[in-house]
């Protein structure tokens, strides 16, 4: 169905559902760790940054194409997280949402003050979407970019579902659920958790890739804490502890953002009671309601719960 | 200028810094130690701050009664929240308080845009204080010598207030063992808006006190939050201590970091941070994570 909206949608309307794909692949690499192992990153920019500045890089100054560049930024920022994901999993709960606060922000620094390599606070301008290889064309233009996009959260998300579904993904949950268990039946869950994390920062980083071609630009925003805290949100908005549902937080998110602003100016008043009213009335999140309204029954969602009623 | 007059002045600079954040800081780690949020409008409750002061300062023409009256109504803005939608939450883990102070923030920035218009205003500070004078030999403003002293009498009153008053017994309880303090009959609910309450005043007082130095802004609360998340969290998120000694560290690496190593000062106070977590997760001063 989405690979038929060029058809429907005006141009304004493409790159708004571009962008809201790439903040669902974003989204969804965030989910990882807060739905399924309830490890709340609070510093996921740093994936997205990372990402953005990596690609950006690669094709300002190499000849790589853009389809090369983009998985390559991504497996180096996995590479990077696995050192940070050890760190961080020294600590447990809000400590460890402060440590990936404190790499995210330190990066911001980086990106900031180092001018020759990020240009600063003006960032990298004027990123090509190189064509390639073998003259392949087909990805440059806005739709073409879009299928990209598709394509690209397509595959993410087939990753992750067969990532959750693997006993890999039951360790998780059982992480999640009931850590001293899990390790108690002989799991080493830390390295659980480091694999996790590092996995999450790396497709997090693959959502930044996408970006900086997708908006020609990479800037210290994109490791702003500000970001981290929304695409946190659009998680539980949409529905953390699923696949689907950070997907459509992401959608949700921008939609609603692009077309409050355009009513009023005073958009942030709106969009901060719809979150309030969410959390009151909607604690399951957007695919939490599509579910209770559609399906009676499902896998994930009753187990999710409980995760929740013991984290308490 | 002498090196001796240097540091002086730099070490004082850095002490008014300190006592604003500090401001911020308090009320968060109280928060946090209480109830377990992570205030994101905490910021914005320092805002608001700034604004109120601006127009009480404005109708009754004294700073001194803006300093008293702007606090009092966000500490009752910060109450009501608690009374409103907070106590709903209680029983929902930590995102949920994630999520509506995070919407809490663009709610109230909205309406301080909304009732106070886009610009920067303008507050003077109070006449016995806005002058100069001289710290051996060199000049210095005489309000940042009075927000240093206002920082360092604060401390001592809140440290009074916990350490001496039947209410202060109870937050520190409760930050212990919640459970316990309430099957001995205590209203922790009551506890909890009193604490948030009182917390969101005290980035009110920094709001009005920050105000002459900075202007009322919309932009000040962005500049603020994320300042005070590390100082509470290298101090020790829930130790009343640990934000004065947090509070005191991030403003002299700033202040001598602004000097020493201009392109490294932001940098280094993330490292500060990241190094402190690493050796202690629970913070400086606070319980072992």
């Amino acid at each position: 169905m989405l690979a038929l909206a060029p058809l429907v949608f005006p141009t304004y309307g493409m790159t708004l559902l571009t962008e809201a794909l790439i903040l669902g692949v974003f989204a969804m690499s965030l989910d990882l760790t807060v739905g399924y192992t309830r490890l709340i990153s609070f510093g996921h920019a740093a994936a997205y940054g990372f990402g953005a500045y990596a690609c950006g890089w690669l094709l300002l100054h190499t000849p790589l194409p853009m389809v090369a560049a983009i998985p390559l930024a991504a497996l180096l920022a996995g590479v990077v997280a696995i050192g940070v994901a050890w760190v961080c999993t020294q600590a447990t709960g809000v400590s460890f949402s402060m440590l990936t606060l404190a790499f995210a922000q330190l990066l911001y620094a980086v990106a900031y003050k180092w001018t020759s390599v990020t240009g600063g606070s003006d960032g990298l301008a004027g990123i090509p979407r190189r064509p390639g290889p073998l003259g392949l064309h087909v990805f440059v233009s806005r739709n073409g970019f879009y299928y990209l996009v598709l394509i690209v959260l397509f595959g993410a998300f087939l990753f992750c579902r067969a990532l959750v579904r693997s006993p890999f993904g039951a360790v998780l949950r059982g992480i999640r659920d009931n850590e001293a268990k899990t390790l108690a039946l002989g799991y080493n869950t830390r390295g659980y958790k480091i694999a996790v994390v590092a996995l999450s920062y790396g497709l997090g980083a693959l959502a930044g890739a996408l970006y900086a071609p997708f908006a020609g630009f990479a800037n210290t925003e994109l490791l702003f804490w500000l970001l981290s805290g929304q695409v946190l949100i659009m998680v539980i908005v949409g529905g953390a502890g699923t696949l689907i549902g950070p997907i459509l937080g992401a959608v949700f998110f921008l939609t609603v953002e692009h077309q409050l602003s355009n009513y009023t100016e005073a958009w942030g008043l709106f969009f901060g009671l719809i979150f309030i009213a969410f959390v009151i009335f909607a604690p399951e999140g957007i695919w939490g309601l599509i579910r209770a309204r559609f399906v009676r029954r499902s896998a994930v969602e009753p187990e999710f719960r409980r995760g929740v009623a013991r984290a308490r | 200028m002498g090196l001796l007059a240097f540091f002086v002045t730099q070490s004082l600079n850095a002490l008014s810094q300190a006592a604003l954040l500090f401001f911020l800081g308090v009320g968060l780690t109280l928060i946090f130690g209480i109830m377990r949020i992570v205030n994101f409008a905490h910021g914005t409750f320092y805002m608001l701050g700034a604004f109120v002061g601006y127009s009480a300062a404005r109708l009754t023409g004294s700073f001194w009664l803006a300093l008293a009256l702007a606090p009092l109504a966000v500490g009752i803005v910060g109450a009501l929240f608690e009374l409103g939608i907070l106590r709903r939450l209680y029983r929902r883990d930590e995102s949920a308080f994630l999520m509506v102070t995070f919407g809490l923030a663009l709610v109230l920035t909205e309406l301080i845009r909304l009732g106070w218009g886009p610009e920067a205003l303008q507050v003077e500070a109070p006449s016995v204080f806005s002058g100069i004078v001289f710290v051996l030999g060199e000049p210095f403003p005489t309000y940042r010598l009075f927000l240093a002293g206002a920082g360092i009498l604060v401390a001592l009153a809140i440290w009074q207030f916990l350490e001496r008053t039947r209410l202060g017994l109870l937050i520190r309880a409760t930050s212990q063992n919640a459970e316990m303090v309430h099957a001995l009959g205590i209203d922790v609910n009551l506890v909890r808006s009193a604490v948030f309450g009182i917390g969101c005043g005290l980035a009110g007082v920094g709001g009005v006190l920050a105000a002459p130095l900075v202007t009322a802004s919309i932009g000040m609360a962005a500049e603020m939050i994320i300042d005070a998340f590390v100082i509470v969290i290298i101090g020790g998120m829930g130790s009343f201590p640990g934000s004065l000694l947090g509070a005191v560290l991030v403003a002299f690496v700033q202040v001598f970091g602004e000097y020493y190593l201009p392109d490294l000062a932001l940098a280094f106070m993330y490292l500060v941070m990241l190094l402190v977590l690493v050796v202690r997760p629970g913070g400086l001063l606070g319980k072992e994570a």
